[in-house]
């Protein structure tokens, strides 16, 4: 008995020592991270030059030995968009500022590469190859301008259903921190602080991404920023020739809503959502059908794009006559003229077309409206809402909304998407 | 002794004042209590004209060496005398006159058009139209009622605008006690029955035509001219009870009040759509009909003349773009 009890305690005594090297292990790779690697990281401030003072603030990183700086492009997206206001301070652990250019940009992913004419100390390598999920990360980073922190976190994987790639880093990103690296414990970069959704869910952006920028511009001589805002037109010019390219095709799934059949989730990165209001009070019934990408490119404060949505909702009646019937259709047909990002600096007014349209399966209401990017040429954001007719108690409206499309594209997704619209008579 | 002829005072307008018979010439004007014709004018001499045959049988109306003069008009010079036919006009200080012989033309006749409709503006004609604007009111508030309908509420929405159409006819009512001394509230309330008519007859029109030519903005339009034409109506209608204008005074009163509202409502339309709005308006209407009766375009045809659509967004972003630094 007294054999059981010593090999219990010893037992005990074993593992209560484990668990306090593990811990002793776990705080101290992260301080030894932030040993190692902090003079590394770098917060960069966006200066509007009239006042002096900041505009914006976010972290980057040293990744090469001649000093290229990595973040994130909505870190410095007011340089890109008005060089003559703003420019660009980088900061390192010696608390100097020296001025930056920017030397290259994929807006799609959200990054950027400045320069400034100082040499690092060191910079930060990649981790390109796949990591375990669950592999322990340290995010670094200037969150609210506070000074460099370091955020534990862990690694779970790359998202599904996305468009563009992003790692999900389950880990408190705040604002700041973005451009920032998330190391493993080795130090490499596997991803670069991108966005967070709160309550620990955030995003990075892949490591393979950023060493496909650093090589594009390894050898770019500094470039006046106002150039870049072309390259920003033609880079989202260039992915949604891309991804819309095919969409709505044949191949598009259906769903049914009553005697509609309609399209739905036309590739993986749309989730869709469904619901329907059917209250004792109510003498109608909606049913909805929702889909989106999640995915948007930032392209300014006032200025997002590369969403696609459309929303199907048929509404039917026992108990309207088609008179009240017609007004509530009426009335769900102009509904929803929300205002949307954009300022007359960026986008221009909104001008719409609105016809009686035969389809295969019958006849509808079209109204197509669409503005164009005022600083990106060739681009558009479009929404085209159609209404059918014919049926005394049943209708349906449905509308496409597309941002940062080309008007080819408008017009390929618009004739598609009225194909894809059948009903049983 | 039947009158020769008449001596008409006329007003700046050339409406005839006051008429003085002429028995008998020659006959004396001017400011004396002695005249045959009395002239209440600070302008006129106490004797100040004599109006008589001469030597040859003329009717000639001389001056008597008065102060100001006689002149056949304010755009005439001094006369010593004037030979006067039927309906010769002639002016004595500020005084316009006229000489009628009993044998003048007169124009033919105008024939009273208004005297067929006078029932129209009988007070039951107000209640008839009243209580139909009332139902149609409540009608309309019915078929807008997507929720369970009860007599509340169709009737609530109804009873106050009949409400603000009664205080409106009131108010016209007591404009017309003011300035023709007669009330007229019944008159009143159907000429406003007319125009909430009108309005609803212009909106259900407007929205049908737009709902088969959705390219032609009719609603638009009728929004503009079409509630001006019923505004003019109103107004002239209104007037017609509350002033003691012509119809052509009371026709170009409606016109000016309808082209000035007509004016204001296009210059803010202007000032709204040159002003730079990121909302995007689905215009459109849908209505229960048969869609064999709808005219349509095809998808391409839809397609091609989306690039109107991109013409004018390039227009618009080059233009913006100009102002761009």
């Amino acid at each position: 008995m007294k054999k059981y009890i010593f090999s219990a305690v010893l037992l005990l005594v074993f593992l209560l020592l484990a668990q306090g090297q593990i811990r002793a292990q776990g705080s101290g790779a992260t301080q030894d991270i932030f040993k190692q690697f902090s003079d590394r990281v770098v917060k960069i401030e966006v200066v509007e030059t009239g006042s002096a003072a900041k505009a914006s603030v976010g972290s980057g990183f040293y990744a090469s030995a001649t000093g290229l700086i990595v973040t994130n492009y909505h870190v410095v997206s007011k340089i890109i968009h008005t060089p003559e206001r703003y420019l660009i301070d980088v900061i390192d652990r010696s608390g100097q500022p020296s001025q930056a250019t920017v030397l290259g940009v994929d807006v799609v992913y959200d990054l950027a590469v400045l320069r400034t004419g100082r040499r690092p100390n060191g910079y930060l390598t990649f981790e390109t190859k796949p990591v375990d999920q669950g592999t322990r990360l340290y995010s670094l980073g200037h969150p609210r301008d506070l000074g460099l922190s370091i955020v534990e976190g862990t690694y779970n994987g790359l998202l599904k259903h996305t468009l563009y790639p992003k790692v999900h880093f389950t880990g408190s990103l705040n604002p700041g921190m973005s451009g920032g690296p998330a190391l493993t414990q080795a130090g490499a970069v596997v991803g670069v602080n991108v966005a967070t959704e709160g309550e620990q869910i955030s995003y990075l952006v892949p490591a393979e991404r950023v060493v496909a920028l650093l090589e594009k511009t390894a050898n770019t001589q500094d470039a006046p920023a106002k150039s870049f805002l072309t390259e920003v037109g033609r880079q989202i010019y260039a992915n949604q020739a891309r991804y819309l390219a095919g969409m709505f095709s044949q191949a598009t799934p259906s769903v049914t809503l009553g005697p509609y059949s309609l399209p739905t989730r036309p590739a993986e990165f749309f989730r869709c959502w469904a619901d329907a209001l059917r209250r004792k009070e109510l003498p109608y019934v909606a049913v909805t059908h929702d889909c989106s990408t999640d995915d948007y490119i930032f392209v300014s404060s006032e200025q997002s794009s590369g969403i696609v949505r459309f929303y199907h909702q048929m509404l039917s009646t026992e108990k309207l006559n088609p008179l009240q019937f017609y007004r509530l259709y009426s009335n769900q047909f102009q509904a929803g003229n929300t205002a949307v990002f954009g300022n007359e600096e960026e986008v221009t007014p909104f001008r719409c077309q609105t016809r009686n349209v035969r389809t295969q399966t019958g006849k509808l209401k079209a109204v197509l409206c669409a503005r164009q990017y005022v600083k990106l040429p060739g681009l558009y954001d479009a929404a085209f809402r159609v209404a059918t007719i014919g049926a005394r108690n049943v209708g349906l409206v449905t509308t496409l909304s597309l941002s940062g499309a080309s008007f080819d594209n408008v017009q390929l997704l618009t004739r598609r998407y009225m194909e894809n619209i059948k009903w049983r008579r | 002794m039947a009158p020769l002829g008449y001596i008409e005072i006329l007003d700046a307008k050339g409406g005839v004042i006051e008429r003085v018979s002429v028995d008998s010439f020659p006959i004396a004007i001017g400011r004396a209590y002695s005249n045959d014709v009395i002239l209440n004018d600070p302008y006129v001499c106490p004797m100040h004209l004599a109006v008589g045959p001469d030597e040859e049988g003329r009717l000639i109306a001389r001056d008597l060496n008065s102060v100001n003069g006689l002149r056949a008009d304010v755009r005439e010079k001094r006369v010593p005398f004037l030979e006067l036919h039927s309906g010769s006009g002639f002016l004595i200080g500020h005084t316009q006159l006229r000489y009628c012989s009993v044998d003048h033309p007169l124009a033919a006749t105008v024939v009273d058009r208004e005297n067929g409709k006078s029932r129209l503006y009988s007070p039951y004609v107000a209640v008839i139209a009243g209580a139909a604007i009332f139902l149609l009111l409540c009608l309309d508030a019915y078929l807008s009622t997507v929720e369970r309908a009860t007599i509340a509420t169709v009737v609530t929405e109804p009873l106050a605008t009949f409400a603000m159409l009664l205080i409106w006819s009131g108010l016209w009512a007591l404009a017309s006690r003011i300035i023709v001394s007669r009330f007229y509230f019944p008159q009143h309330v159907a000429i406003a029955c007319g125009a909430v008519a009108g309005f609803f007859a212009l909106t259900f029109s407007s929205e049908w035509l737009e709902f088969f030519f959705p390219f032609v903005p009719v609603i638009w339009i009728a929004g503009l001219f079409g509630s001006a034409m019923v505004v003019a109506a109103l107004v002239y209608g209104h007037l017609k009870f509350a002033s003691a204008l012509r119809r052509s005074s009371r026709f170009w009163a409606a016109l000016s009040i309808s082209a000035a509202m007509a004016g204001v409502s296009a210059i803010s339309d202007f000032a709204s759509r040159s002003k730079f709005s990121n909302v995007m308006e689905f215009t459109g209407t849908v209505k229960p009909i048969d869609a064999s009766w709808l005219p349509t375009i095809s998808i391409d045809q839809y397609i091609e003349r989306s690039r109107k659509l991109q013409q004018d967004l390039d227009t618009l972003a080059q233009k913006a773009r100009a102002t761009q630094p």
